[in-house]
């Protein structure tokens, strides 16, 4: 990449349909992969773009995020010229609010394109899992003399209405925009959330959203039917590679079951493309005299003495002797204590299951009581440092909170059954 | 301990490992299934708050360079002391190689000079172990010594690979025996000694070429206080192949003496950002410590895999240490070997098959067989060991596709072919 670059990175969001997994942090620090944080894939997509310079936006639960980015090393972002600036909303600034929407947080972050020599700004969220070269996109934007590009990809049609949904001339002009629309619209291709503005055209329509009363300022709601229905030059860039919003429990479970495949969605081992990320130094894998590792992801630090079987083992995991971890999602440094069963479970960083501890247990498929709309198809899902009392019995659907304790359960837990503890969701 | 400044000696270029340290030096030889061979030292002195850090090098000081850099890793990338890489070098009345460990030292003076330490902690950048070197240099505070020698026992039957060392019933030293076949005392010089900074550089105004030959023995003879400090540890001088791989096969036992699995004291190293291990379908893997970026389809026993290792379908991978990259194909089968970095094992190859004990003077490769950087067993290729194949070796190495016990297949220079 010659000209010089910027990208703003929305790493706001509450991301409430991941449950207990994003409760306690934002959905860009949500733990994807085995190993990496959801936002290392776009980090990652930039640096390896040559895009040295960026701003991150937070709002919602941003420790875990500033913990993980911290001065951006992993990324080689801790630079002297450039790097990465984590950008929280702050009272008394020039305009002093929390972030009202995405078109909004960037808007309240104007000042930072002041000193910046960018022909163009690049917006991205933090969300999505995929690989992509930005300097394609510049290219395709400059070709086509663009105030704005959308990167879009193709979505089953029974996905349509879960995105914001474009129509396009052959050429790639933008002619329509319909935001998770309820009926087919004759278009299959979702907005990526990836966006690339001509510099002083994005300032203009900031300044111009922020004045409006009842916009949402939002860049999805607002700012593209606003520019489409000015005739104003949006360009679809049509990305033809894996992209996967990992939104839902189950979305996120399947993406990340679909990593064990011997066709994984990404190439994570390319070296000219690695997912850079934050990882504690960990010793190898040990795997134990009488253990069963078979069709799995396990990371460094993890020590495994039972079985694991189609499962994603996060690094300092430990599978104690005789315990089954199946089909399951495993943090780190959860202990799996020794006979405990976990079918179909995603359990969180440092969670300990006791003893022969039974997860998923039975066919029964009661929908979550507190949750129905989120886990119905299955799943078990454990909170951060959970505690679960040897020798029970958990349900399907069931949801254990996180920092419960032994003290917390008194009988099995039915399937759709919830177990709250001391900090509780509201 | 900002008064200490420790000193790492990696200049050895490790003549009795053969192939695995034809390019790199002892110190940068990886061990562990990731790490490298100095990063037990330097994260010792990063743990036992040492801060500034001097890495005496001279052979394949490239390998060394790479590893240690700036010293990230170790937080010694610091504005004041931190970490730094002494190489031989040229001045306009001098130039010179290092002759030995003293006069590594001697010709740094200027460096040691400048900090102007209270204490020198020498060390070995070639040995396996755990320690916190503040117990040595608290012990050797209290007796006020001038030098203290950090000693371990060994069994009777190792001592002709240590210095031995006799001392009084006070720990005081008497005595150092280079190498002894036998010796009446069990304790063998670790090679970590906390020197008196004057006493260090006063010795080193005589033009001493060997630390324990010239430094040690004449301070001992002249009445010095020298004492020892014993260390219960596992501790290992991975100086041969026998000892570099009994040390790292130490690691997958059921209870191994050296701890990697301690938050406490991790060992800290340069790592590569690869993914987590992939475990196939039809993988299966006991006994082994198996390193991010693996991908595992056969089976693997008993074994060490660094970064990056394939092991194909059907193959097998037994009583091994795989470097990182190496790929194990299909059916093939490896088993009692070291195999370096970027070592291709080509489909239905054996290597490491048959029990023939060797010729006597090839012992060192202690019954294994060592394969060498970018080396290529070609498909249904047989290697006997004790053998080994030199960095680079390939098809034409293989006499009717079999290297036979005892055979020791030179480097191949990688521009051979390029004229």
């Amino acid at each position: 990449m010659n000209a010089a670059t910027y990208a703003f990175i929305l790493a706001g969001g509450v991301g409430s349909r991941l449950c207990l997994l994003s409760e306690k942090r934002a959905k860009p620090a949500v733990p994807f992969g085995g190993k990496y944080r959801i936002i290392d894939f776009t980090l990652s997509n930039c640096v390896n773009s040559g895009i040295y310079d960026i701003g991150v936006l937070t709002q919602y639960r941003p420790t875990s995020l500033n913990q993980h980015i911290g001065i951006g090393r992993p990324w080689d972002l801790d630079r002297t010229r450039g790097g990465i600036q984590l950008l929280q909303p702050a009272p008394g600034a020039f305009t002093s609010d929390w972030y009202s929407g995405t078109a909004d947080a960037i808007y309240q972050n104007l000042v930072h394109l002041k000193r910046r020599r960018v022909d163009e700004v690049l917006i991205l969220s933090g969300d999505h899992i995929y690989k992509m070269d930005y300097n394609v996109l510049y290219a395709f934007h400059r070709a086509n003399r663009a105030l704005m590009t959308v990167a879009v990809t193709e979505v089953p049609e029974k996905d349509v209405s879960q995105f914001g949904i474009l129509e396009t001339e052959p050429n790639g002009r933008v002619t329509a925009f319909k935001e998770k629309p309820r009926s087919p619209v004759g278009s299959r291709l979702a907005s990526m959330g990836v966006y690339l503005f001509d510099r002083d055209a994005l300032i203009r329509l900031l300044v111009e959203d922020a004045a409006i009363a009842d916009s949402r300022h939002d860049f999805g709601k607002d700012i593209l039917p606003r520019m489409i229905a000015r005739n104003e030059g949006v360009y679809a860039y049509h990305f033809p590679e894996y992209w996967q919003d990992v939104g839902t429990l189950d979305s996120y479970y399947e993406c990340s079951l679909a990593f064990l495949s011997s066709q994984p969605p990404l190439d994570l081992h390319d070296p000219s493309w690695i997912i850079h990320t934050q990882s504690a130094d960990r010793p190898p894998v040990r795997v134990e005299h009488g253990a069963r590792i078979e069709h799995s992801m396990v990371a460094n630090g993890c020590r495994v003495a039972g079985q694991v079987v189609n499962s994603v083992l996060f690094p300092g995991v430990d599978v104690a002797s005789g315990a089954v971890v199946r089909d399951s999602i495993v943090m780190h440094d959860t202990i799996v204590g020794p006979r405990a069963v976990l079918d179909r479970a995603i359990v969180d960083k440092e969670v300990e299951i006791g003893a022969g501890a039974k997860l998923g247990h039975g066919e029964e498929r009661a929908p979550n009581r507190a949750c129905p709309e989120h886990l119905s198809s299955g799943l078990v899902i454990v909170g951060k440092r959970a505690r679960i009392p040897g020798g029970i019995t958990i349900g399907a659907n069931a949801r254990i909170g996180a920092s419960v304790s032994e003290k917390d359960f008194s009988a099995p837990v039915p399937s759709g059954g919830v177990v709250d503890g001391p900090d509780a969701m509201h | 301990m900002r008064n200490v400044m420790a000193l790492v000696l990696s200049g050895g270029g490790g003549e009795r490992l053969g192939v695995l340290s034809a390019e790199r030096a002892v110190s940068a030889l990886p061990f562990g299934g990731k790490y490298r061979v100095i990063d037990f030292s330097l994260s010792n002195c990063c743990h036992s708050g040492i801060e500034r850090v001097g890495v005496l090098a001279q052979h394949a000081p490239a390998s060394l360079n790479d590893h240690v850099g700036a010293g990230r890793t170790w937080d010694l990338d610091r504005r004041v002391r931190g970490v730094v890489i002494l190489q031989p070098f040229q001045t306009r009345s001098h130039a010179g190689w290092y002759r030995g460990t003293a006069d590594a030292i001697t010709q740094n003076l200027n460096f040691l000079e400048e900090a102007r330490p209270e204490r020198v902690l020498v060390l070995s950048g070639d040995h396996v172990y755990r320690m916190d070197y503040r117990a040595l240099i608290l012990a050797h505070e209290q007796r006020g010594a001038s030098v203290t020698m950090a000693v371990a026992r060994v069994p009777a039957d190792q001592t002709h690979r240590f210095g031995m060392v006799t001392t009084d019933r006070t720990g005081r030293v008497r005595a150092i025996d280079e190498k002894p076949d036998r010796s009446v005392t069990p304790l063998a010089n670790m090679g970590v000694y906390v020197f008196e900074y004057d006493v260090l550089a006063e010795m080193l105004r005589t033009h001493p070429v060997d630390l324990v030959l010239d430094v040690l023995r004449p301070l001992v003879a002249a009445g010095e206080r020298v004492y020892t400090h014993e260390f219960n540890g596992f501790w290992e001088d991975v100086g041969t192949v026998a000892s570099y791989y009994r040390a790292n096969l130490e690691l997958v036992q059921p209870q191994p003496r050296l701890q990697l699995h301690d938050a406490r004291w991790p060992i800290l190293t340069r790592d590569e950002e690869r993914p987590p291990v992939i475990v196939s379908g039809t993988a299966e893997i006991e006994d082994s410590l198996i390193a991010n970026g693996c991908r595992v389809e056969g089976r693997v026993r008993h074994s060490i895999l660094f970064p990056g290792v394939h092991v194909a379908r059907d193959a097998e991978v037994t009583d091994a240490v795989v470097m990182p990259d190496t790929r194990i194909e299909a059916g093939a089968r490896v088993e009692r070997a070291v195999l370096d970095k970027y070592v291709r094992v080509g489909e239905g190859a054996v290597v490491g098959e048959g029990t023939d004990p060797g010729p006597p003077e090839l012992a060192w490769l202690a019954g294994l067989v060592l394969v060498g950087k970018d080396a290529w067993i070609p498909p249904g290729g047989r290697v006997e060991r004790p053998a080994s194949i030199g960095v680079g070796g390939r098809y034409e190495d293989f006499r009717d596709g079999r290297v036979a016990s005892g055979t020791v297949i030179p480097n191949r220079l990688w521009f051979e072919e390029i004229r």
